[in-house]
């Protein structure tokens, strides 16, 4: 018996995160996102600086001044060839791989740019969301669209996967919009605030985490709408797996997933995911894979399988000294990279 | 050493007060006499006279009401988007001004401070001071609910342009304002000259402090606002009124010691007692009897005489509801005058009709830990949206340090003080907001007594 027990427990034990590289940056990691072919990571520190560091080794590409009073985002061109970041100074640059030059900087329409979202496709559009503006603009700065205000500051931005058609959200409620038209295709109204916004990968969901400590998801065929709720604090974490059947969501200290399948999330039990001390900052689910990764304020790195409520556990596991502030799979799914609240970057292998 | 600096929290200031009330002239003066200290001032409304400060952000004021339609779970998103990305610099404020509108409610500024987990563990609401124009205040006070509410939510209030009204004037709106708002400190300024250590670091809990500026400011409201002690003989004495605002007038008489302030000090707190009891309403022509009854005097026939019967000479002392000038109510022993020899006038608990009013209690003992949760849990959630703002130090059995709370609506916030050691434990708490129940809630309270 007590043979078996040990046995079980240290086939259970998760293991280490293999730490390839780790670099620090000016502060706080506000954003941080992997070129699209995977050979560099972006990261973005809360004082302004953009760095772009190789994906493989501690080598830094490009060091860019980013914005004044602070960055807010960053996101790849899909070819991978510019960095879009948007800031405090009510600018979007677009830097240059090859020259390491801000080749424009575009006017967001207010104070501050929080978000910005490239759509796929041919021809890519950038969205950019600046209080109540929302701007598009074409793969060379043109700027092609000024949408009327919206009736509240935007909270988040996203494409729908493979089909050019964004969605914003507000406190208010979710929106549509078609880049060929001036007018919302559609408005999902809920008095409430949502923080972050995540398409189903099928396009069938769209989710939202909100302030008042719940989760909508939003069925986009009939427009209804359930709201989750029993999250101790306001979520602001949401990530679906590849294949739209969970969504995994944080808003307090365990991870709560929801199983979309069958009849579900409506009347079903979540499965939860508790190990975490603090309050997570991210979860983020492998983008064809099955793993689940989560980062916390109490900075450790959890990878999970999921199998159910009884039998999901972590496998892997990584402790920083401070933080965590973000989490991204590499396109390739076998690293991660972890930025934290003191501006340390690191990349984890998986396997 | 107050708590914000042992917890790491970054405490935060919130200046509110009508436009033109001086807060900007505040917030400059806040900044030019803190070199040294980095202030980061987040501003909603941009004045006539601008800020000199880096550090300023300006915002759009955005409330998020949340679904469930609870106003206490109102918060301001604007400021938990500015402040969120404030505290995650590293090089972080040592301190946050945030002004509002003229018109801004406060209640969700406050809120957002307890409602917001992020903004709860990170910053610490130090005070909400609001900036008054002694000269014209009195133009909203009465019809501006966003006036009233600036003044009900302060910690510090500053009656800012005194030089442009009269000392007269001044105690007027101090005492109008006190009625409302019994626990803000009030600091009378011109030009918004204070000490800074009036302003910054106050500590929304120091609640010792509070008492120490004001000691009366637990002073009870009274059910009567007049007493008179009149020195009555064997003989036969009749009460006069004459027609007045009001059909009916409580009264009591009792029997006092002797005729000195002393002696009437000593009877107030039992005559408070007569007058929680039931009435017995006399028509005039009765006979009033000194003792620990409460008399209704009915006051609508066309001659007010009452006789009243003294069976023992000695001190008595007439507690009316309303001030006897009201009335011309006059006391006549053998046909002659009989004035008071000693007399008093009581705060009573009606005095402007003020909706927003303060309610303190104070009471020596320790308290159920239980019992005290069961009463306020059930306390916020009825009452929660009358209640703007509450505060307290409690002493909780078995516990060696002072608990010290302080909420806003519904939202509460409370943890362990400094050690009582050889002080006499005692809980004092006071409730702030509208159409408070006086005698519900000491009752209430006193029900958790251990």
């Amino acid at each position: 018996m007590s043979r078996l027990n040990n046995m079980s427990s240290r086939i259970l034990q998760p293991s280490q995160l293999r730490e390839n590289w780790t670099a620090t940056i000016s502060d706080h990691v506000i954003d941080l996102a992997w070129s699209p072919d995977g050979k560099y990571i972006a990261a973005a520190s809360v004082l302004g600086p953009v760095t772009i560091f190789e994906g493989h080794r501690r080598a830094v590409i490009h060091a860019f001044e980013g914005h004044e009073f602070g960055t807010m985002s960053i996101a790849w061109r899909p070819d991978g060839k510019v960095l879009a970041s948007a800031g405090q100074d009510g600018k979007i640059r677009l830097w240059d791989m090859a020259s390491g030059e801000a080749t424009h900087s575009l006017d967001g329409g207010a104070a501050w740019v929080e978000h910005i979202s490239w759509s796929g496709g041919e021809k890519p559009i950038l969205a950019s969301a600046a209080g109540r503006k929302l701007k598009l603009w074409n793969v060379v700065g043109e700027l092609v669209r000024e949408y009327p205000d919206h009736q509240s500051t935007i909270s988040g931005l996203q494409w729908k996967p493979r089909v050019k058609q964004l969605a914003s959200i507000t406190y208010g409620g979710v929106m549509l919009w078609d880049p060929q038209q001036s007018e919302a295709l559609n408005r999902m109204e809920w008095q409430g605030s949502s923080l972050v916004i995540a398409w189903s990968p099928d396009g069938k969901h769209i989710a939202t985490g909100d302030q008042d400590s719940t989760v909508h998801f939003w069925i986009m065929s009939t427009g209804e709408d359930l709201q989750m709720t029993g999250y101790p604090t306001k979520v602001r974490e949401v990530s679906w797996d590849a294949t739209s059947r969970y969504l995994a969501t944080g808003g307090g200290q365990d991870v709560t997933v929801w199983d979309c399948s069958g009849r579900g999330p409506a009347g079903t039990k979540p499965i939860t995911l508790s190990g975490h001390q603090d309050f997570l900052s991210v979860v983020r689910f492998q983008h064809r894979g099955k793993l689940l990764a989560s980062g916390c304020a109490d900075g450790l790195v959890y990878v999970w399988q999921l199998r159910g409520n009884l039998r999901s556990r972590t496998v892997h596991e990584a402790a920083l000294t401070t933080g965590v502030t973000n989490l991204v799979w590499s396109p390739n799914d076998q690293y991660i990279a972890v930025g934290d609240e003191s501006g340390g970057v690191s990349v984890f292998s998986i396997s | 050493m107050n708590t914000t600096m042992l917890n790491n929290q970054v405490p935060v200031t919130v200046l509110t007060g009508f436009l033109g009330s001086g807060k900007t002239t505040l917030l400059n003066r806040i900044l030019t006499e803190n070199h040294g200290k980095r202030i980061a001032v987040i501003e909603n409304e941009f004045g006539e006279i601008g800020v000199d400060n880096d550090l300023v952000i300006g915002a759009e004021e955005e409330i998020f009401e949340m679904n469930n339609g609870c106003i206490c779970c109102t918060v301001r998103g604007d400021l938990i988007r500015i402040l969120g990305n404030l505290m995650k610099r590293r090089d972080k404020f040592d301190y946050i001004m945030v002004e509002t509108t003229g018109l801004a409610d406060p209640g969700p500024v406050a809120q957002t401070f307890f409602m917001d987990t992020e903004m709860q563990e990170k910053l610490q609401l130090d005070s909400v001071t609001t900036v008054v124009d002694a000269k014209h205040i009195w133009q909203h006070i009465d019809d501006s609910d966003e006036a009233r509410e600036q003044i009900a939510f302060a910690d510090v209030i500053l009656l800012n342009k005194i030089d442009l009204v009269t000392e007269t004037e001044l105690e007027q709106l101090e005492a109008r304002i006190r009625g409302m708002n019994g626990a803000a400190k009030i600091y009378r300024t011109k030009n918004a000259v204070v000490e800074m250590d009036k302003i910054l670091n106050v500590g929304g809990f120091d609640l010792d402090r509070a008492m120490e500026v004001d000691p009366q400011f637990m002073e009870p409201e009274y059910p009567f606002e007049w007493a008179g002690v009149y020195n009555l003989s064997e003989s036969a004495h009749e009460l006069v009124l004459q027609e007045g605002p009001d059909p009916t007038m409580k009264v009591a008489l009792a029997p006092v010691n002797e005729s000195t302030d002393e002696a009437l000090e000593a009877a107030v707190e039992p005559v408070v007692m007569v007058f929680s009891d039931n009435e017995h309403e006399l028509s005039a022509g009765g006979t009033l009897q000194p003792g620990g009854q409460l008399i209704a005097l009915n006051l609508t026939a066309d001659e007010l005489r009452f006789d009243v019967q003294i069976d023992r000479p000695g001190a008595y002392a007439l507690f009316t509801e309303h001030h006897p000038d009201e009335f011309q109510a006059q006391l006549f022993g053998s046909g002659a005058l009989v004035k008071p020899v000693v007399e008093r006038e009581f705060k009573p608990d009606h005095e402007h009709d003020d909706e927003v009013t303060s309610v303190g209690i104070t009471t020596p003992g320790d308290l159920d830990p239980d019992r005290l949760n069961d009463w306020i849990s059930d306390l916020l959630r009825t009452k929660g949206i009358d209640i703007f703002r509450m505060k307290g130090i409690l002493s909780i059995k078995g516990e060696p340090n002072r608990f010290v709370f302080q909420g806003v609506h519904m939202l509460f916030d409370g943890r362990p003080d400094r050690p009582w050691d050889g002080e006499p434990r005692c809980n004092s708490l006071i409730f702030i907001g509208r159409n408070l129940d006086r005698a519900e809630l000491t009752e209430g309270f006193e029900a958790c007594l251990a």
